[in-house]
């Protein structure tokens, strides 16, 4: 029983964690973007407008919802749930922190779970993330929606190749799929990934903005040509929803990008560190790459479909393929050696 | 015609990473420069004399209301903003209104009833915001339309300066 009260805590503290983070991401979104074009953005509601994304669910809440005319109704409202479902369900095995206590001669892990398939899980439930969009896109009988859910089913299949065996690069560095063990094997001088496997690490953050659809490869849902793309058509809560979706993405591609690459919960030169101090490493790491998802969004114009296309497939694919292939080489002939 | 030479992109530029890391250059610069943004309610735009904002009436520093009723603003108002009825008085001009609403929802600020006013007794203010939550509480009535001279002392110097010009140009 304490072991169901202990991962009941442990679980609503990691989702309340990151379902905040990805409110606070929408008004850092607003105020960053404002502070770049000269602005101020939200600063109204509550002390430097932190109580924004508070009002804006309020306002979302008390809109109107609206099925149009021939669209499915069962898959138009099923849609936004499975755009933030598989968010949602990656956060179960991300590693916050360390060992937090041991109990009965068991750690208490800073994570829900820690399944020994720990990335093939995350990777397995984001890639179903673009279901969302696709049925979005499909069932709200429109021709902006359909492009839109097509466009972000070609992506998605393009980009999520190379982020896998970007990847993949890693895992077979560590010799694990386990999230907790990767980020233990990144310990020591310059034991971080991101220095080992630097062409990973850009392939992967490359293939992570693609992934949420974030700036420059938010082809789902660009403005000019689609309208809205795939929630053209959609209001209220459901079309918030797919916003909480993009954001918890979003956090999680952060998570992810640091327990993969930048050792996760390790605190650099003080190898044991307390959880709390890993769990403030991870939070300050998470948070660099959260301003850069939006540095990046207001600085870059978006690609032209085409360029996507040859950039997922004739750049990222075979620099990916190549990685892989020589991360293998080092690998094997080092363990030959042994 | 015009031949367009496509210039052949370096190895460097085609990568893109440098353009790249010198655009995220540009914007974080960009976040520690000055705002434009006025923050309005705290920090009101300036007004000058020439400002014209919403009409109001002066009153003279013996609290007597200058305007005589003369219906001449009601009859330039192109809007039909103004409503007037006039009553007797026992002062030397012998009549003042007993009435005297503008609609601030139909008045367009055009100033013709400035222009118009042969008592130089209605003033466009400096007075710009207008807001309430009926329709009916924008019909400001007389008390709230008066103003003494001193607060409209600046339109009404301007006013006599722009007016004496025209005056001496065409006579001339
Ligand atoms: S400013 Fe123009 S619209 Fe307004 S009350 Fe005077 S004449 Fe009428
Ligand atoms: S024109 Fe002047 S004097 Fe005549 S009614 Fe209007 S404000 Fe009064």
């Amino acid at each position: 029983m304490t072991w169901f009260w202990i991962t009941l805590g442990i679980t609503a503290a990691c989702y309340g964690a990151v379902i905040g983070t990805a409110a606070l991401m929408t008004l850092a979104e607003r105020k960053v973007s404002a502070a770049m074009q000269y602005r101020y953005g939200p600063n109204r509601v509550g002390p430097f407008g932190l109580l924004q994304p508070l009002a804006d669910g309020l306002k979302f809440i008390f809109k109107e919802e609206v099925v149009p005319a021939g669209a499915n109704p069962f898959i138009f409202k099923l849609a936004p749930a499975l755009t933030a479902l598989p968010a949602m369900l990656a956060i179960a095995v991300i590693p916050f922190t360390g060992v937090i206590a041991t109990y009965e001669g068991t750690e208490i892990l800073g994570s829900i779970a820690n399944p020994d398939i720990g990335i093939l899980y995350v990777l397995a439930v984001t890639g179903i993330g673009v279901y969302g969009a696709i049925l979005g896109g499909w069932a709200s009988n429109s021709k902006y929606s359909l492009l839109g859910g097509l466009r972000a089913s070609a992506q998605m299949v393009s980009y999520e190749l190379s982020l896998i065996l970007s990847v993949l690069a890693v895992v077979a560095m560590s010799g694990t799929l386990n999230l907790h063990e990767i980020v233990a094997q990144q310990s020591g001088w310059l034991g971080w990934n991101i220095f080992t496997q630097p062409l990973a690490f850009l392939l992967f953050l490359i293939c992570s903005y693609a992934e949420t659809n974030r700036h420059p490869f938010d082809f789902a849902e660009c403005e000019p040509e689609l309208v809205g793309g795939f929630h053209t058509e959609y209001s209220s809560m459901k079309f918030a929803m797919f916003f909480i979706g993009e954001y918890t993405a979003m956090v999680v591609m952060a998570c992810l990008t640091t327990t993969l690459f930048l050792g996760g919960y390790l605190v650099p030169f003080w190898p044991d560190a307390p959880w709390f101090v890993g769990l403030a490493a991870f939070g300050a790491k998470t948070a660099f790459f959260l301003v850069l998802f939006i540095w990046v969004r207001w600085t870059l114009p978006r690609f032209r479909y085409d360029q996507l296309m040859h950039l997922g497939w004739k750049v990222l694919f075979p620099l990916a393929l190549l990685n892989v292939f020589l991360t293998g080489l080092f690998v094997s002939l080092g363990s030959g050696g042994n | 015609m015009v031949v367009v030479e496509r210039k052949e992109l370096s190895f460097w530029e085609r990568i893109y990473f440098p353009a790249i890391l010198k655009g995220l250059k540009i914007t974080v610069s960009k976040m520690f420069a000055p705002r434009f943004t006025r923050q309005y309610p705290e920090e009101p735009l300036p007004t000058t004399e020439v400002t014209r904002g919403q009409p109001r009436l002066a009153v003279n520093e013996d609290d007597t209301i200058r305007c005589v009723s003369c219906g001449l603003c009601e009859a330039a108002c192109p809007a039909y903003a103004i409503t007037i009825d006039g009553q007797e008085t026992d002062r030397f001009i012998e009549r003042e209104p007993e009435r005297f609403d503008i609609d601030m929802l139909r008045c367009i600020l055009c100033g013709f009833c400035e222009e118009a006013c042969p008592k130089d007794a209605i003033y466009m203010s400096n007075e710009l915001e207008l807001a309430d939550f009926s329709r009916e509480a924008l019909v400001y009535d007389i008390e709230k339309l008066k103003r003494p001279v001193s607060a409209l002392q600046d339109r009404i110097d301007y006013v006599k300066r722009i007016n004496d010009r025209w005056q001496t140009s065409s006579s001339t």
